[in-house]
């Protein structure tokens, strides 16, 4: 039994002592939860119901033994941060915070039997499950594009082999070469992402390969801090970076893979690095388990992050119909921590305080140019809203956008030491 | 007597209750915190906030509200929290150790 080993260390002040004892004295078994998937969703959901509740089995299932943040891997893929320092294990969980680890896949969930059957063999039983599955691919959406198609024109839309791979064949581009990155419809994870990754591409490109070019392939016909992003690319690299937008080209249609040929509706690209970031959806789990709706992300009640289809399961993170929320990984550890707070309260009586929600996205346009955005939200009407917003400005100070650089970089430290210990 | 000894009983009763439900607020409040500070003060590039003296907290949230002091995330956390849960968050974070060991 893992609670043996259960130390009341990992967050101080955040245990509740007086309700274990009570729990124990009347005799009933622990409640448990099984928390399937290690990203920054399951994780956090792990971490803060271990500490708010002593008197909860936790279980966390996960694959892989390390989690490679998708965030921040665009400093990898310009050389200016190894994957190693973007890489994070389970021990502080399992050794310190008192959650079971186990690096085992489930197959299947029973929202009936309530158990979860794992790859390896056996089934947990939970009172409460938490689901955080991340994104899939809806592979076929894109002609040519499919799950092999990967390991050639790579997504690097999930962290780990696929950005180590995108950044070998950027490396070994010519220069003069063409990086050409599809980037996706609405909604999809990190919304300056592929637009973040160009300008930081750009960076590596205006030090090894000058007259290498860029080119965006949108299948939308605005996004995120559009300006800003507009105004950065002609600040630092001007003349690099081209965006299309869906409305001209109509988006990626089909891909000849090993010829490395891009076609929209009407033109055909022939480029030397692609990154295609196909459209997406909840992640597979949440497709078999039936928590996803027509749309292909799960509808949650945000005051909890239950699923309006599967009662005693929760889903946190990008898989969510999130209302105004975007799908970050701040946004995603605020869901986590409203979810693991609800379900004490559910299983221990414990007090929740009213649902607090927030992202901030930092946005990396060159080393020292930095910008953030920051919102706060509240659950309105079954949905989640945005209540402020502020976003960072065109023709900021150089002085304030070293300043959010840096901010970013010790945000990153301080927010993967509160996912994973 | 006796009504002197239930009326200490209701109150330490009252007292523990307070503490406890005190602290879980707190602690609740303060995951919001621990997204950006670690709880253990031992940020990098991160200002810290625990072991702030309370006013001295209320104080820095207040001018975040207003916009006195500029900081966008900041700005954000301030507006949505009520003056209770500041006055709650003060007061876990006064007490939490900084630069201990706390993983």
């Amino acid at each position: 039994m893992t609670w043996t080993r259960r130390k009341f260390g990992c967050f101080a002040g955040a245990t509740c002592v007086a309700a274990l004892s009570a729990r124990a004295a009347r005799g009933q078994a622990r409640a448990r939860v099984v928390v399937v998937g290690g990203g920054i969703g399951g994780a956090t959901v792990a971490r803060y119901l271990a500490a708010s509740a002593a008197t909860l089995d936790v279980t966390l299932v996960e694959p892989k033994l390390r989690y490679t943040t998708c965030f921040f891997s665009n400093f990898y893929l310009a050389g200016l941060r190894s994957l190693e320092s973007l890489t994070h294990g389970y021990e502080t969980l399992a050794e310190q915070c008192g959650i079971k680890v186990i690096h085992d896949t489930v197959t299947t969930i029973d929202p009936i039997a309530k158990t979860v059957v794992l790859k390896g063999g056996g089934s947990l039983n939970y009172d409460r499950a938490v689901i955080a599955p991340g994104i899939a691919f809806k592979f076929g959406a894109i002609e040519g594009y499919d799950e092999a198609a990967t390991q050639v024109l790579p997504h690097a839309w999930n962290a780990g082999p696929q950005t180590k791979l995108l950044r070998q064949q950027l490396e070994s581009m010519e220069d003069g070469g063409v990086f050409l990155i599809a980037a996706p419809p609405d909604p999809f994870r990190c919304p300056p992402g592929p637009y973040e990754r160009a300008c930081l591409v750009a960076y590596y490109f205006k030090q090894f390969k000058p007259r290498a070019k860029i080119m965006i392939l949108d299948a939308k016909d605005t996004f995120f801090e559009q300006d800003l992003f507009q105004d950065a690319w002609n600040r630092h690299y001007p003349g690099m970076i081209e965006w299309l937008p869906g409305q001209f080209t109509g988006g990626v249609k089909s891909i000849e893979v090993k010829a490395r040929v891009i076609k929209t509706a009407s033109e055909t690209f022939k480029v030397s690095v692609a990154n295609i970031i196909p459209p997406q959806m909840a992640g597979e789990l949440a497709q078999r388990a039936g928590l996803a709706d027509q749309s292909g992300w799960c509808p949650v009640d945000p005051m909890t992050f239950e699923s309006r289809l599967q009662p005693g399961i929760h889903v946190v993170g990008d898989a969510i119909s999130g209302g105004e929320m975007p799908k970050s990984a701040f946004a995603t550890n605020s869901q986590a921590k409203v979810c693991a707070f609800a379900i004490a309260a559910e299983l221990t009586g414990a007090e929740q305080t009213a649902p607090h929600l927030f992202n901030t996205c930092f946005t990396v346009f060159a080393p020292n140019d930095a910008v953030s955005d920051s919102i706060n939200l509240k659950p309105v009407a079954g949905s989640i809203k945005i209540n402020d917003i502020f976003i960072s400005q065109v023709g900021e100070s150089d002085e304030l956008r070293r300043d959010v650089a840096r901010t970013a970089n010790g945000w990153y430290a301080a927010f993967t030491h509160d996912v994973f210990g | 007597m006796i009504v002197l000894l239930i009326t200490t009983g209701m109150l330490v009763l009252v007292a523990n209750r307070g503490v406890i439900a005190g602290d879980s607020r707190g602690a609740q409040l303060a995951a919001i915190c621990a997204s950006c500070h670690r709880l253990d003060g031992r940020d990098k590039g991160i200002p810290p906030i625990v072991g702030l003296d309370q006013k001295e907290f209320v104080d820095i949230m207040a001018a975040f509200k207003s916009g006195e002091r500029s900081s966008q995330i900041m700005h954000a956390i301030a507006l949505s929290l009520s003056d209770g849960e500041v006055s709650a968050l003060a007061a876990y974070l006064s007490v939490q150790p900084a630069g201990t060991k706390q993983r």
